[in-house]
């Protein structure tokens, strides 16, 4: 009977001790807490290991996913065939685009988007959890990578950086639902919010809940949320849209172009969140003049064309 | 004794690294097993509460600073508590049965998983709808059963090298 009282006394203090974590982690704030540090050394301590584990085991995690895939190669084919047609037919009229957009941007004097510089990163290692999308990646603050930047691969918007540590950083994958982005329509312009949903679909609330979708609409990054993410990096396409309900929001599903289930090389974007606009300051010294009163027409007398120049008249 | 705590400090360091290194790639309908539950309860099954306890606070408490959103201590808070009851059951279980593990594999990944996202979502630090706890839990307890064999298996093995001594020893 001994043993069990004293289980009972350990469960008891192992309990408390748990209480007393969650309490400290819950109260202190995100990315800053003393139990945060642990998490930063822990990630750089595992980093290594967990890379040479990965880059033994990757080779046979291939070929797992590979037979997993064998059935659906055929499907894959024919709607790969569909969209080479489609998209031949739209290199055409890309070279006219691009000199179009070219002279427009030199006229708008706006920041090239090629030019973003990129640090080629490897996934490491997943999170432990069902729960939590993220990823572990091998570059980190020595390779200049901070906090919030964005990750993205070859097909897209993959993350944003959550930690980073001198030779590691911890990414959340945009499938994690604590994870949100200011999105654009490619088609249309309009602007809303995406968030991810845990694997699967991610949900798009559109800031017009009117506006006009179509299956297909293609989704990018808008440089909105004081840029977190520069603007234009592709996300997804739509794939559901759900009806307008009595509080003016809808399903609206997008599946995302990066396949999460596969990540192995990824580029962290080195584009630093933007400040906050300064204050404007207004100049006292300068004399601000009321604007010029506008002639306004009497209706007693016919506008002529030589005292009022209104807008209805004619030259 | 002390060659027994680096023993189990290196099993759970090395199952968590298989965790987060290698069983993302190989996941059924996207969701990966636990095997850091699983170890918890093969712990358990073999020595009793107390070591259940222990190794469950420790497992957990380590998988909680690998995640980044949940409040470290719960998945330290639920493993310890998989620990004490599974060890609890051990007096009732035959040493040779192969149903037991197997059962309580499913019963642990499933309540384990569940639990740990409950008490998050009730904490509000993750946006976690009701279908998605209850696939992930499902295919957890299916998965962990899978591999209840391998992992029971390979942890009595060891741990008959360095059985538990004293107090420690089950009631």
């Amino acid at each position: 009977m001994y043993g069990r009282r004293r289980a009972r006394v350990l469960l008891a203090v192992l309990v408390l001790i748990s209480l007393v974590l969650i309490t400290i982690d819950f109260r202190s704030p995100q990315g800053e807490g003393p139990l945060d540090r642990g998490r930063e050394l822990l990630t750089s301590v595992l980093g290594p290991l967990q890379d040479g584990l990965g880059s033994l085991v990757r080779p046979i995690g291939d070929v797992f996913t590979d037979v997993g895939d064998l059935f659906s190669l055929r499907d894959e084919n024919d709607q790969l065939r569909a969209r080479i047609d489609q998209l031949e037919s739209r290199t055409r009229s890309i070279g006219d685009l691009e000199r179009e957009n070219e002279e427009l941007r030199e006229l708008l004097g706006m920041r090239e988007r090629s030019g973003l510089d990129v640090v080629v990163a490897q996934t490491v290692a997943f999170g432990p959890s069902n729960f939590e999308w993220t990823i572990t990646i091998d570059v980190g603050s020595q390779n200049g990578v901070e906090r919030d930047m964005a990750v993205v691969n070859g097909d897209g918007l993959v993350g944003r950086v959550i930690q980073v540590t001198p030779t590691a950083a911890r990414v959340l994958l945009a499938i994690d639902p604590n994870f949100s982005a200011a999105v654009r329509l490619t088609r249309t312009g309009a602007v809303g919010a995406l968030d991810g949903r845990g694997g699967g679909l991610m949900r798009l609330e559109t800031l017009n809940p009117e506006a006009h979708l179509v299956r297909g609409d293609e989704v990018v990054t808008a440089a909105y949320s004081n840029g977190v993410f520069p603007a234009g990096i592709p996300v997804g396409s739509i794939d559901t849209i759900g009806e307008t309900t009595s509080v003016l929001t809808r399903e609206v599903g997008v599946r995302p172009f990066v396949d999460f289930s596969r990540l192995d090389h990824v580029m962290v974007v080195l584009h630093r969140p933007l400040a906050e606009l300064p204050e404007i300051v207004i100049d006292p010294s300068i004399p601000i003049r009321p604007p010029d009163p506008l002639p306004s027409p009497t209706p007693s007398e016919s506008p002529s064309p030589g005292t009022s120049p209104s807008p209805g008249a004619t030259a | 004794m002390i060659a027994r705590m680096g023993v189990v400090s290196l099993m759970i360091l090395t199952v968590a690294l298989l965790q987060t290194a290698v069983f993302p790639h190989l996941t059924i309908s996207g969701f990966r097993p636990d095997v850091l539950l699983l170890l918890v309860m093969a712990f358990a099954m073999r020595d009793g509460p107390i070591v259940g306890l222990r190794v469950g606070f420790a497992a957990g408490l380590l998988a909680d600073l690998l995640m980044d959103f949940s409040a470290v201590g719960i998945t330290a808070l639920v493993f310890l508590g998989v620990g004490y009851i599974v060890g609890l059951s051990r007096p009732y279980l035959s040493d040779e049965s192969i149903s037991a593990p197997l059962v309580l594999s499913g019963l642990t990944g499933f309540i384990g998983t569940a639990g740990v996202a409950i008490l998050s979502a009730l904490l509000g630090e993750q946006a976690l709808s009701l279908q998605l706890i209850a696939q992930a839990s499902a295919v957890v307890a299916l998965y962990n059963v899978l591999l209840s064999p391998i992992v029971v298996g390979t942890v009595t093995r060891i741990v008959d090298r360095f059985p538990a001594q004293g107090l420690l020893a089950a009631p």
